[in-house]
């Protein structure tokens, strides 16, 4: 009896200790990378987190892009002093794992059976949840629907109208219009094929590349078959859609509002469909950031707190509200049948289709080495599209690189 | 007489003709130059319906002054131009200081291991600066400037290629003024700053404009080293107009053109030395 008495007694006097801690104002500290357009609703929703929660300070500090972000919190963690939380990609958050307060052990199996089945596996480490995702979009086709009455839904057909709507419009000798349009450093675009064929980066244990097999070949000859067809520049694509330069191109559906707007100021209209398909399928690459908790001297409160937030920014409600102001994607499957979410869709048909790719989205490989790969990716896909490699070349290439990158 | 009226005119003509050539040249060199300046004025005046139109709309339709009060409204730009001011300005008094002592031991001088120790200053030169941002900021951790305004000042109060500027200057006065005002009993000290200074006036004003532009665009290190809103710099803020997807081009373009008027105030007040100083310390 005294036993329990005392057993009752202890528990009690942890739940109220924890109470008192919870009570107690505790400050955390949260990185991210949303400029201009996005900071007011990243504020707002941060701001609404404080009400809810009067003893947490969260210090919302903008660190500059996701490259500038990188680099200080990669100098912050070797100083001992990185923030609660940060946004980062997955690639950046591999080799920090050890350094990380795992998420999902706080959460309950509802929370992390909600979110998108897409978007755990590549938040999983070891087995655990250790970040969630927060802002994610998706590759989409934009398209000039005042010059494409049906967008193309298959490689074949996208490689058609592209020829068809490169044009020399003043009869000048120089091409006015392209069909397509493409940034030559760009690892996810090419990845976006070696998938739609089937292909891979690596094999599903990481002791061999495949890429250098017949799907990741076919594929990088695929675009190297679109250069003549390509306005390609590593400026962004809107500006070249908002100057007439392109018909079509395949970019995030985070774009959106800036691709819509580009065309919209200048008389045209633009639609949004799937990418076209490849002979496999049609998944295109799933982008953006996760949160992510520090463990580097963090105190158990601001850890607790830092969880909190990670976890109010993807609730249903608060997803939906960041998706509908940012250009997002809801990362929660509560938050894709929510009224708020309906209702922007019926406003906003494009959504409903950034939403459909998104579910059959595919994501970054854990590999630890994944940050480097993901350079000779791009370096490879950049060499064809500047014509300074063949297709054949930059993949034989490329397997010698990823080889070297393979042991971690 | 006929002979040489003839090639007298004949070299008139030459040298009108070389004359018209040459200031054909400069003038498109010009245009060239101002070109980025006026598609910035006019960008940051325009509708964002016009800012990337094709063939290029030069003028604006109407002239949006509210992108400057959007811009504005953006980011706290009176404490980025606070901040950026004084760190300009304390960051270029203090390298012209220490850069002139530095300098004149270097180049007038005579002590054990000087070719060693400024082949070693040199040597820091060669290391990008990337490479040291990762040390650097555990340094200024350590030492408990993180987000203060020592983190942004005291690491800029030196620089190893302001010294050998000024060392290349020093070293073209004649050392005879330096005996000549010991006969006087003029101290090492006294001769710097009453005779090598003022004879040094357009390198020394070289280092100093240098520095006040490289303070005033210093981007990464501020982004870096800072973060409170109230630490930060105009650079970092006119960061605020871009992201991952797109750029606010006429609220960037208005952001800039505020960010660049003291540069201009400045060089147009300082440019005679500024141009003489390049000229005379051979940077170009």
């Amino acid at each position: 009896m005294l036993r329990k008495v005392i057993l009752v007694g202890l528990i009690s006097t942890m739940l109220a200790g924890l109470t008192v801690m919870a009570q107690e104002p505790v400050t955390i500290q949260f990185w991210h990378s949303m400029s201009s357009g996005h900071q007011p609703h990243l504020v707002a929703l941060v701001d609404e987190f404080m009400a809810e929660n009067p003893n947490i300070n969260v210090e919302l500090t903008y660190q500059g892009s996701y490259g500038d972000t990188e680099d200080k919190v990669n100098a912050s963690v070797v100083a001992g002093n990185p923030p609660t939380m940060v946004q980062l990609y997955e690639n950046v958050i591999t080799p920090l794992v050890e350094v990380l307060y795992p998420i999902g052990p706080h959460m309950t199996q509802l929370e992390k059976d909600d979110i998108l089945d897409g978007l755990v596996e590549n938040n999983t480490f070891n087995g655990v949840l250790v970040s969630v995702p927060w802002n994610k979009s998706i590759m989409v086709l934009y398209y000039r629907s005042d010059l494409i009455s049906a967008p193309p839904t298959t490689w074949a057909e996208f490689a058609a109208m592209s020829a068809d709507l490169t044009v020399d419009l003043d009869g000048d000798g120089v091409i006015d219009r392209y069909g397509t349009g493409l940034r030559p450093y760009n690892p996810e675009m090419y990845l976006n094929y070696v998938v739609q064929n089937g292909g891979s980066i690596l094999n599903d244990d990481w002791t061999a590349v495949t890429i250098g097999e017949t799907e990741g070949l076919e594929a990088m000859q695929y675009a190297e078959s679109l250069v003549p067809y390509s306005f390609i520049s590593p400026g962004y694509l809107s500006d070249a859609l908002g100057a007439g330069q392109v018909a079509m191109f395949v970019d995030t559906s985070a774009g959106y509002y800036y691709n819509n707007k580009a065309a919209v100021d200048n008389g045209y209209t633009m639609g949004v469909s799937r990418v076209p398909a490849g002979p496999v399928n049609a998944k295109s690459a799933i982008q953006g950031t996760n949160l992510v908790v520090f463990d580097m001297g963090q105190t158990q409160a601001q850890k607790d707190a830092a969880v909190l937030l990670a976890k109010f920014l993807i609730r249903a409600d608060n997803t939906v509200y960041w998706s509908t102001r940012g250009g997002y994607l809801p990362v929660v499957k509560s938050a894709y049948s929510s009224q708020a979410w309906l209702d922007y869709v019926a406003d906003h048909p494009e959504a409903a289709v950034e939403a459909e790719a998104m579910v059959d989205g595919f994501a970054q490989i854990l590999h630890p080495n994944y940050g480097q790969m993901r350079s000779v990716l791009g370096s490879a896909f950049e060499e064809v599209l500047l014509g300074a490699a063949t297709a054949v070349d930059a993949v034989a290439n490329l397997v010698i690189e990823l080889e070297a990158l393979l042991d971690y | 007489m006929l002979e040489s009226a003839r090639t007298g005119r004949q070299y008139l003509v030459r040298q009108q003709t070389y004359k018209l050539g040459l200031y054909s040249l400069m003038l498109a060199g010009s245009a060239i130059m101002l070109l980025p300046f006026f598609w910035m004025i006019t960008t940051s005046f325009k509708a964002p319906s016009e800012v990337l139109r094709m063939p290029p709309k030069w003028i604006p339709t109407v002239w949006l002054w509210s992108n400057y009060a959007k811009a504005w409204a953006v980011a706290p730009f009176g404490w980025y131009f606070f901040n950026s001011f004084f760190m300009a300005i304390t960051t270029t008094i203090g390298e012209v200081f220490t850069t002139i002592l530095a300098a004149y031991a270097f180049a007038k001088m005579r002590f054990a291991g000087k070719g060693v120790i400024f082949a070693i200053l040199l040597a820091t030169l060669m290391i990008p600066g990337q490479m040291l941002l990762i040390p650097n900021y555990v340094m200024i951790n350590r030492l408990g400037w993180h987000d203060q305004y020592q983190a942004l000042i005291i690491p800029w109060l030196a620089s190893v290629f302001g010294i050998f500027l000024l060392r290349q200057f020093f070293r073209s006065i004649p050392d005879e003024l330096h005996d000549a005002a010991k006969i006087d009993g003029c101290s090492r000290f006294r001769f710097l700053w009453r005779i090598v200074v003022p004879l040094s006036k357009p390198a020394i004003m070289t280092v100093a404009l240098l520095k006040f532009l490289g303070s005033w665009n210093s981007f990464q290190w501020v982004l870096i080293m800072t973060n409170r809103e109230v630490m930060r710099t105009v650079p970092v803020g006119l960061m605020s107009f871009r992201s991952e997807v797109g750029t606010a081009y006429e609220q960037l373009m208005a952001a800039s053109v505020l960010a660049i008027i003291p540069v201009l105030i400045l060089f147009f007040f300082t440019q005679k030395q500024f141009i003489q100083g390049v000229a005379r310390t051979g940077i170009k």
